[in-house]
């Protein structure tokens, strides 16, 4: 029919002040919807991201290894440019950015130009920096009425906690998300091998100015929004917390088991090669005559003690130990094909490397797309997982490019949509301003 | 105060692959009207149950999962049920569909045929891997996902010292998967509301959960991408390329804390200063360190771990923290999700609240909001929906069948 297709969030601009991860991916989502997104950046401090390893080399030789926890250690003259990092690419593709320098009077004035033209402001600064520079939801409401302002210090703005600092191993350590993972005591906590309240702080970010610009749309009125990293994750307990209200229980590690719905064997299991692992999760009669079958009809598990469910989840370590022994001699992949097959819930635990080269399913649904950066090159860019079927939707966003370099469009944000002249644009760079 | 989503209409047809976004639907305000097959949704078999006795009444996993919304049942696959479903699909905003692929195309009610019957509606499906692909018909579930979606080999324990792993890679409990998915399908969802209120036009939005669980991890990929270079999973921190300092270290209580460093300037000094304040500094105070370039490297870090781990050690875990926090420095308790309860930061923002069972007697703490409503309420109730609690709401009062009629149908099993 030849009808356009039409970004869901078309119209929208969002002045982004945000940075890392938990911050800095709302705004990536919303992109992804059609948002046009501007990210603020001055060069006095730039977001670690830019700084962090991996890099994009020309030369496609191996980047440099260091640790994305170990902060301390960035030595940011050591970076060769900060248009490289190839995390910050993915977290800020289909975004536009400029430099603005938010310490100086003039700077604050030019955001506020910004501010008249945007629906929305986002911020991830500590929880007075906004109010200090004379910029707080009543200055922002003045300039634009019905602005939609959202703030997201680590615990929230309203408490006493206001100042204490969040990163995403520390939201998923004090909501529980951490105390909830890993193999009993006393083993200690594994917790999260990534920040897992980064993405999820990344999801409310965006899930909550959702929420508010579809109110906005339906009535007219903007509002202001004081969210955390913390509770989130909090949200995500809530079984646990009811298990505790309830019944008392304390929640326990239970390691891979299944100790709500009643599975057996249900785990990670060795397979050959070099910590290769495959999950599988038996839980029906049928799926445990299917995986005996298999296994190829081994007599141990024809003796009684695995005979029902119930013996089988309580025989589980001895359980465990016999099916290890038969899936340390397979090829995960292998054996997950076999599986599947024949109807048993089983997933290799896969690696950055094998989702990357050799899941068919993820390279069916597209989920890297080749987005052009403008210093590095075209690289592959995570996809958003949602496919719609009439809106045009993807991470490359209106600007349909991976992340913006320092900068770079400064001449699109301050001539076309403020107004600024040459002139004025190169008056604000000598002064410091943009 | 309004709901944010306070005139949508949402159905839903979901076990956990979906429930949780029609939670957080139903949190922010949408009407939220859950459809279960008669006897009710299956959802309600998981645990842990109340007062330990497994009823579909009684399901804690189903209590939290659906809290907010209201329920029928409704055996969808009958002729008079599809009908009524039509009915119901007409008026709504939002269809959550979560149920085994082709279940709605098989009752006639394809795409094509629901944005027929109401042209405004946001159609959302959440499948396991897709509507098609060569692993579109695999079986998974929670710990299936986070193997395959790549949480799993991010998450567990370090190798031991030879490099090798003595314990497997860990999915991090409960329902991870569904709720990765259920954030990012409530983005989609939400984004497609605002979407039509310029196209006048409903939505399919196809959500594999495999896809958007593959997508939340962190720096594994760029590290594949960019350098070809493998992240390691180590306790209690970010999988790298390389075995990194710990984080994690015990405290005096048996509990653990997590120590990160104040990545900003000043911050080592900040430090050192509170570990002084301590009698824990160590030999932190050696000229040497005062210069940035002997901070650095393997060495070091391990012996800054160290001493700050001596000092933990001596604390009970909830001893130390706030006031290494009222100086800018990250740490925390790593803690049970009911000990948030009792915390004056979440009490000060409702975080928890307590929720009304009158058919028991009793109110039960409940996480709330994801955030302090200023001028949208988060939902505060009621709690999840008893079997068919709103059949009669919905069938008579919206739908207008008379009770002989509802009567008749539930004789027939069809509600």
């Amino acid at each position: 029919m030849g009808v356009k297709k039409r970004r869901p969030l078309e119209g929208v601009r969002i002045a982004d002040l945000t940075w890392l991860l938990a911050g800095a991916g709302g705004p990536r989502l919303l992109a992804s919807l059609g948002a046009e997104v501007i990210r603020i950046e001055w060069r006095d401090r730039l977001d670690f991201l830019r700084y962090m390893p991996p890099f994009a080399s020309r030369t496609k030789e191996r980047s440099e290894k260091a640790g994305a926890m170990d902060l301390t250690g960035l030595d940011t003259g050591k970076v060769q440019s900060v248009n490289r990092g190839g995390y910050f690419n993915d977290i800020n593709a289909g975004k536009y950015g400029i430099s603005l320098n938010m310490k100086a009077p003039q700077g604050r004035e030019l955001f506020k130009k910004l501010v008249a033209v945007s629906d929305v402001v986002v911020e991830a600064f500590t929880a007075e920096t906004m109010q200090k520079w004379g910029l707080g939801y009543d200055t922002l409401k003045a300039i634009k009425p019905d602005i939609i302002y959202m703030q997201q210090p680590g615990w929230g703005y309203k408490g006493p906690y206001v100042k204490y600092a969040s990163y995403g191993p520390i939201a998923q350590a004090v909501s529980g998300l951490t105390e909830q993972s890993g193999l009993p005591a006393p083993h200690p906590p594994a917790g999260w091998g990534f920040s897992y309240m980064d993405w999820s702080g990344a999801y409310y970010c965006a899930m909550t100015i959702l929420m508010a610009l579809y109110y906005k749309k339906r009535t007219g009125k903007g509002q202001y929004l004081d969210c955390s990293q913390v509770e989130p994750g909090i949200g995500m307990t809530g079984t646990a917390v009811l298990d505790h209200a309830v019944n008392g229980r304390h929640y326990q590690r239970t390691g891979n088991r299944s100790p709500y719905t009643p599975a057996a064997p249900h785990g990670a299991y060795p397979c050959a090669g070099d910590d290769r692992w495959i999950a599988i999760a038996v839980t029906s009669e049928e799926e445990w005559q299917a995986f005996v079958r298999i296994m190829g009809n081994p007599d141990w598990a024809g003796q009684s003690r695995f005979a029902s469910l119930a013996e089988r989840v309580q025989y589980q370590d001895e359980l465990d130990r016999l099916v290890s022994a038969w899936t340390r001699e397979q090829d995960p992949f292998d054996l997950q094909e076999r599986l599947q097959a024949a109807g048993v819930p089983a997933g290799v635990c896969q690696t950055a490397q094998d989702r990357i080269e050799r899941d068919p399913q993820l390279k069916h649904l597209n989920w890297l797309l080749p987005l052009e950066h403008t210093e590095i090159g075209t690289w592959p860019i995570k996809d958003i997982p949602f496919h719609f079927a009439n809106g045009r939707v993807s991470q490359g966003g209106p600007t349909e490019r991976a992340a913006p370099c320092y900068a770079e469009d400064n001449d699109y944000v301050y001539k076309e949509l403020l107004g600024l002249s040459q002139v004025e644009i190169e008056a604000f760079q000598d002064e410091g301003i943009i | 105060m309004d709901g944010f989503l306070f005139d949508v209409k949402v159905l839903e047809l979901a076990d956990e692959k979906g429930e949780f976004c029609g939670k957080l639907l139903a949190g922010a305000g949408a009407d939220v009207l859950k459809i279960e097959p008669p006897g009710g949704q299956a959802t309600r078999e998981i645990g842990p149950f109340y007062h330990d006795q497994a009823d579909p009444e009684r399901s804690l996993y189903f209590w939290h999962y659906n809290f907010g919304k209201r329920g029928i049942t409704l055996d969808i696959e009958s002729p008079p049920g599809t009908d009524l479903l039509k009915r119901l699909v007409a008026e709504a905003d939002v269809l959550i569909d979560a149920q085994p692929l082709g279940t709605l195309e098989k009752l006639g009610l394809d795409w094509n045929a629901l944005h027929a019957l109401n042209p405004r509606l946001i159609y959302v499906v959440l499948s396991p891997f897709g509507p098609s692909g060569p692993w579109r018909d695999y079986k998974a579930n929670d710990l299936v996902h986070l193997a395959l979606g790549g949480q799993m080999m991010c998450c567990g324990y370090s190798p031991t010292d030879d490099g090798s792993y003595d314990t497997p890679p860990i999915a991090p409990q409960m329902w991870h998967a569904y709720h990765i998915a259920g954030n990012q399908a409530f983005i989609a969802t939400v984004g497609a509301l605002i979407g039509r209120e310029m196209t006048e036009v409903g939505e399919m939005i196809e959500l594999p959960i495999h896809q958007a669980v593959s997508v939340c991890t962190e720096i594994d990929v760029p590290h594949w991408i960019y350098g070809q270079t493998r992240c390691y999973r180590q306790t209690g921190r970010h999988a790298q390329p390389a075995i990194g300092p710990e984080v994690q270290f015990p405290t005096k209580d048996g509990r653990y804390s997590i120590i990160l460093p104040n990545p900003f300037p000043g911050g080592y000094e900040t430090l050192v200063g509170f570990l002084e304040g301590k009698d824990k500094a160590g030999d932190l105070n050696e000229e040497k360190y005062k210069e940035p370039k002997n901070r650095r490297g393997r060495a070091f870090t391990e012996h800054f771990a160290d001493i700050q781990a001596a000092c933990v050690a001596d604390f009970d875990m909830e001893e130390i923290w706030h006031e290494a926090q009222e100086l800018g420095i990250p740490w925390s308790p790593i803690r049970l999700p009911e000990e948030n309860l009792e915390d004056v930061q979440w009490q000060t923002r409702a975080t928890f609240s307590q929720v009304e069972h009158p058919e028991l007697g009793e109110s039960y703490a409940y996480t709330g909001a994801p955030l302090l409503p200023n001028e949208c309420a988060w939902r505060q109730g009621p709690r999840a929906p008893l079997i068919g609690e709103h059949n009669r709401e919905v069938f008579c009062e919206q739908l207008e069948l008379s009770a002989e009629e509802v009567a008749d149908l539930q004789n027939k099993g069809i509600v």
